[in-house]
Formats: structure tokens, sequence, C-alpha cells
């Protein structure tokens, strides 16, 4: 995984008996280097780690190296910052599709819904070559 | 064309600053350029520049116009903005560490901060991403 225990730490994972949905419970971690540049003095959570923070959690879910072939929609609806995201929690539905998963994720906290995405993951066939 | 130091058009930093240039103005767009390095930001063990990093170099280009608009107004500090939403993504292909990413960007009209932009990346000619955006502008 590539911003796990770098930009997030899970902290609990919550999975539905059938296997297709889970809320992962993650922390934020304020160290992460991705904010000596985004932005200097003024640390945002980049709205492109937390759409990889959704990949990496439906990876974990389906049990699949994925690749995201399209994105429906992903509205970033509150700004996130390590400061005041401590803990988040990534809700994840996996719905099988002809060639992979559609996913429907939400990244909240108690305040706010920072995420809503929806959007078309596949197998990553370029990693298993 | 050349503008110069991409630094003075956005804010991102090392290590999450993904344009290198920007190599054309238009009145509604532009076109940026990156080279993928080991050490970029979601760049995987294969060597592969990921989706969210496409999405990311994308955001920064649009960043880079808003920028450069920005500076010739007189701006000393180049506007921060934020992705608002992404729409109708597709990626074809992730690119290799080595890469030059080539980026086309199309700005819509700007309502009260936010802008509607569109982007294409390509490496050699080849489509790797495309993407409808809303960038929201801070302190507008």
């Amino acid at each position: 995984m590539l911003l796990e225990n770098k930009y997030y730490k899970i902290i609990g994972i919550d999975k539905d008996a059938d296997g297709q949905s889970a809320v992962f419970h993650v922390a934020i971690l304020p160290d992460c280097d991705v904010y000596r540049g985004h932005f200097p003095g003024n640390p945002v959570c980049p709205g492109a780690c937390n759409i990889e923070l959704i990949k990496e959690c439906a990876m974990l879910l389906t049990g699949s190296k994925l690749r995201i072939s399209a994105i429906k929609q992903c509205r970033l609806t509150a700004l996130a910052t390590p400061a005041l995201c401590r803990e988040l929690d990534v809700t994840i539905q996996a719905s099988p599709t002809y060639v992979g998963f559609l996913i429907v994720a939400r990244i909240a906290d108690a305040e706010n819904t920072y995420v809503e995405y929806k959007g078309d993951m596949e197998p990553d066939e370029e990693c298993l070559q | 064309m050349d503008c110069g130091d991409i630094r003075q058009y956005i804010p991102q930093r090392t290590p999450i600053q993904m344009v290198d240039r920007l190599t054309d103005i238009k009145d509604d767009g532009a076109e940026t350029s990156f080279i993928v390095r080991e050490d970029t930001y979601f760049v995987d063990e294969n060597g592969r520049l990921t989706e969210p990093g496409l999405i990311e170099h994308i955001a920064q280009s649009a960043s880079a116009l808003a920028g450069y608009k920005a500076v010739a107004a007189g701006a000393v500090h180049p506007p921060i903005g934020y992705i608002g939403e992404v729409k109708k993504f597709r990626c074809y292909r992730c690119p290799l560490v080595g890469d030059e990413l080539h980026t086309t960007i199309t700005m819509g009209a700007e309502v009260d901060g936010v802008t509607i932009i569109t982007g294409e990346t390509q490496v050699d000619g080849k489509v790797m991403a495309a993407t409808q955006m809303k960038i929201f502008m801070a302190g507008k």
C-alpha cells in the first residue's frame, strides 16, 4: 500500500457479513511528509491522498490489487486538515461488475463528510504481469 | 514557450509539486509538462504514477494557469486552489518513471470562486487520463 502507515493508519475494520462493505477506522498521521508541500505552513489533506485512501481500503475489502479505471463522481465536500481530522471513517461498498467492482465510498467523521465517491475499479493486470 | 519558474504560479512544494513547466497559455487554457521521477508522490513499487497522482497533476496544472493569471494581474503569491469535485475521470494507463506528461487544461467560467476545468494527460501522444474537475480557489 502506497500511503498506509505514511498518510494514514488503520485502527479498526468493521466488515459486513456479506463481505461487500466495510467501515475502516483510520488515523490521519499529522507527521506525513506530504504536508511539507501541501501547503508549506498550512497543512491540508490533499484530495488525491483521500482518493488513494479509498482505493487502498477497497483493495483490502476485496482482497484484490485494483486500479481506478473510472470515477463517475467524487465530491470533496469539506476541507480536511490533519489538525481537524485526527480520525476518520472510510465506508466502502464494493459491488461486483463484469470487469471489477463498482466502488461507492464516503470519508467522514462525527462532524463532517469530507469525500463522497463513486467509480469503477478493475483488477490491476499490469501489476499481475 | 516557457513561463519561467513554476513555483511562482503554484503553492505546492516538494514532495508533492507535480508540475515542472507551464508550456503554453491561452485565454481559456494551458499546457503543462511534468517528468515522473522515482521520488514523485504516488509512484508505486512498480515505478508507475498511480491514478490519484494523475488527478493531482491535472489539478496542479489548472492551478498553474490560475496562478499565472493572478501573477500577471499583480498577485505576489499564487492562489491556493482545492479540488472540489472530480467527474468523468478515466484512466487508460499509468505513466512510468521517466515518462514526460503533457497535459492540456481547458478552463470554464469562474463563478463564486469555483471553476470547472477539463484536463487530458498524454505521454508520447497517447492519452493516459482525462477528467473534469471543479476547483475552488481560496479567499474568493
